[in-house]
């Protein structure tokens, strides 16, 4: 009798044991999670950002998957014909070269003119002027951009050398410096011009410089690179 | 009789415990209660990122697979003629150009990274960090030494790239990255690394105790760019 009654009490214990560290165990995992989320709650408006940014670049992936797709089987349907497949292979060296800056281009886009100031404060454009003005062009989308007329590749330089003459493909250019830029118009001149951007900053410091949109029967126009591009060393 | 009493004792002391442990934690479950549905959306978001991520980062693979089936159909249907061969090896080489193949060959690496320095020991502690603009300006001056291909954290320079700021982070191609920056260009060593002469960015840059390190390589690795090029606007103005 005696020892039945120390059996059901040791049971009765363990059990109460069990149920008091699952009961921790629990509060535990609570406690840690609701960590986690006071740091994250601050973030909810960038994570917004951050999927429309992801939207809209797998939208862009689609979008060429389809067309790669539709390319593809062109290339199949037109496998018989010689003519038509080789108009096929002229079309995607052409949208290559595009890419490249090899061939003349057209679109609607903006025109930005600067002009260095005769006032000593104010100062000169200067080559590190240009370099932000088309990495600006390049956020918003554009898709072809020139300064005085020399194509900007993807091997382009703008420097100054001896302090004073400004080089783009090793090219000097002068004032006035007229940058052409082909992609969404609208949004090109907005984020240039707009509160922050890049011309409108320029302009608050004194700087000459006026944008100028293109039109449906002016488009713009910009030059191919001149020169071979030759490459050496890659593989 | 004493054994009993023992035994109810720690029966007491333990029912207790655990009372209390419910309690703190009903309180906390009403406490974060407001926070957890908050973090509901949150959660929900950030799932959502992570599937369109995941999702795109399919697509990518997807078109990967029907680049290599466009290219093996145009050599099958270039192979007999020379001139459609000649805008084949074009197309290739564009491509090469353009940073849609991974690419390798001699050049240098650059590496660098925030200062050590203690914020509190200069006047401007911004001064201390890598910005975009210093990012930006040697990537023109590794353009200006003949580099052929660019990477930054292994993110390709393509003709539309640009490199801005966003916060303490750098946003290039659309993805973030963060300091040390290692830059990686292939081109011949030597002039690349004229990049390190004085009064050149880089000797600027270690004034202001930037970490700078550059190492000439002959094998160097610049992978392709895992995005999608896509024009809309500029068309080739056809000869008449």
């Amino acid at each position: 009798m005696k020892k039945k009654g120390k059996l059901t009490v040791t049971i009765t214990m363990g059990i109460a044991c069990f149920a008091l560290v699952m009961v921790m165990f629990m509060q535990f995992k609570i406690v840690s999670e609701t960590d986690i989320t006071s740091i994250e709650t601050m973030r909810e408006e960038e994570l917004r950002t951050e999927l429309a940014n992801w939207k809209d670049k797998y939208q862009e992936a689609n979008n060429q998957y389809e067309e790669k797709n539709q390319k593809l089987q062109e290339y199949k349907d037109k496998e018989a014909s010689n003519a038509e497949s080789s108009e096929l292979i002229q079309k995607e060296l052409d949208q290559v070269n595009v890419v490249l800056g090899k061939t003349d281009v057209e679109g609607e886009g903006i025109t930005i003119t600067l002009k260095d100031s005769d006032d000593v404060e104010v100062g000169k454009i200067t080559s590190d002027n240009l370099l932000s003005i088309v990495n600006a062009l390049k956020l918003a989308g554009a898709e072809a951009i020139s300064i005085n007329e020399e194509r900007i590749i993807n091997m382009s330089d703008i420097v100054t050398v001896n302090l004073t003459v400004i080089k783009v493909n090793q090219q000097r250019i002068l004032s006035p410096y007229i940058i052409k830029a082909i992609g969404n118009q609208t949004y090109l001149e907005s984020s240039l011009l707009g509160n922050g951007g890049y011309i409108d900053q320029l302009k608050k410091i004194g700087h000459d410089v006026s944008i100028e949109k293109s039109t449906k029967n002016n488009k713009i126009k910009i030059p191919k690179y001149n020169k071979e591009i030759t490459t050496k060393y890659m593989k | 009789m004493t054994n009993k009493k023992i035994i109810s004792l720690v029966l007491g002391i333990m029912c207790f415990a655990l009372t209390v442990g419910i309690c703190i934690q009903i309180r906390t479950v009403e406490n974060t209660n407001s926070a957890v549905s908050q973090s509901y959306t949150e959660n929900n978001l950030r799932g959502e990122v992570l599937k369109y991520k995941e999702r795109y980062d399919n697509k990518v693979k997807d078109i990967e697979k029907l680049d290599q089936e466009l290219e093996a159909k145009r050599e099958q249907v270039t192979a007999n003629n020379s001139e459609l061969e000649e805008a084949e090896n074009q197309i290739k080489q564009g491509n090469k150009l353009n940073g849609l193949t991974d690419v390798t060959g001699p050049g240098v690496i650059i590496t660098l990274s925030d200062s050590k320095a203690e914020a509190s020991s200069v006047m401007d502690s911004s001064l201390l960090v890598v910005h975009d603009l210093d990012v930006l300006s040697v990537i023109n001056e590794l353009k200006n030494a003949g580099a052929e291909a660019i990477s930054i954290n292994d993110q390709r320079i393509i003709p539309t790239t640009a490199i801005v700021c966003g916060g303490n982070i750098i946003n290039i191609n659309g993805e973030k990255i963060g300091a040390p920056f290692v830059i990686k260009a292939i081109g011949l060593p030597e002039t690349l690394a004229n990049l390190a002469r004085p009064e050149g960015y880089l000797s600027i840059l270690k004034e202001y105790q930037i970490g700078v390190e550059l190492k000439k390589s002959n094998n160097i690795t610049i992978n392709k760019y895992s995005g999608v090029i896509n024009y809309k606007y500029a068309t080739t103005i056809q000869e008449k």
